[in-house]
């Protein structure tokens, strides 16, 4: 089967965010393929290539990471949400005139047509809120 | 198989969780996760309620551990992401209360 994932959590708080990441892994895992992961609200945190956690935590970016380097999973940041955040990839940052791009080159910055798309391609979405 | 998916990522204090309870229908499954897995927790309101709806009652076994309930949800079933993953094979829709 084709998933789409949306996730809504953020990775600074909880544990869902992790959850998803795992969740995208294993849909993999068990021979299905992933449409995309869009990110929405706070979930769009997930996409800092600055956020630093404690070295007793798990690494919240790594797993986002190996999923679109090693399986091409597309992983998008909602472009209204992100901004709001200050997660900015290199094309909006140099728009906006802001110092540095906050967000990891393994995701892009787009809108939300791109979560209808992603779940109408799908034969499932999955969210993970909270 | 036509079956709704619940995922409960809220306390059992929640709006979520007695709006989710609520609307919990016997075939229904049930996956709680975070802090939604206080509501499977053996001689709890909830739990009675959860037995109540005729649903199946999954708890995802990393948040069971986490918040250390692990060995006082009883007669709900104890899942892995794996078991996540086969769960939505299973049901054609899925509704997020958090």
């Amino acid at each position: 089967m084709i998933y789409s994932l949306l996730v809504m959590s953020s990775p600074a708080s909880g544990q869902c965010a992790t959850t998803a990441a795992q969740f995208a892994r294993a849909v993999l895992a068990r021979g299905h393929s992933i449409k995309r992961v869009f990110f929405l609200d706070k979930g769009t945190s997930s996409g800092s290539a600055m956020a630093v956690f404690p070295q007793d935590e798990a690494d919240r970016l790594a797993p986002w990471v190996e999923l679109a380097e090693q399986h091409q999973v597309e992983l998008i940041l909602c472009i209204a949400s992100a901004l709001k955040y200050g997660m900015l990839d290199a094309t909006e940052a140099q728009r906006r005139e802001k110092p540095a791009a906050t967000v990891h080159p393994a995701f892009s910055v787009s809108g939300l047509g791109q979560l209808v798309e992603a779940a109408s391609a799908a034969d499932r979405l999955i969210t993970f809120g909270g | 198989m036509n079956v709704i998916l619940h995922t409960l990522n809220a306390s059992p204090a929640s709006s979520a969780c007695s709006d989710c309870l609520r609307l919990l229908a016997s075939g229904d499954a049930l996956l709680l996760l975070g802090d939604g897995v206080y509501a499977a927790l053996a001689g709890s309101a909830d739990r009675a309620r959860l037995d109540a709806s005729g649903a199946a009652v999954y708890v995802l076994d990393t948040d069971a551990a986490a918040a250390g309930v692990l060995s006082r949800v009883d007669g709900v079933t104890i899942i892995d992401i794996d078991g996540f993953v086969a769960l939505t094979e299973q049901c054609s829709r899925q509704l997020a209360w958090y």
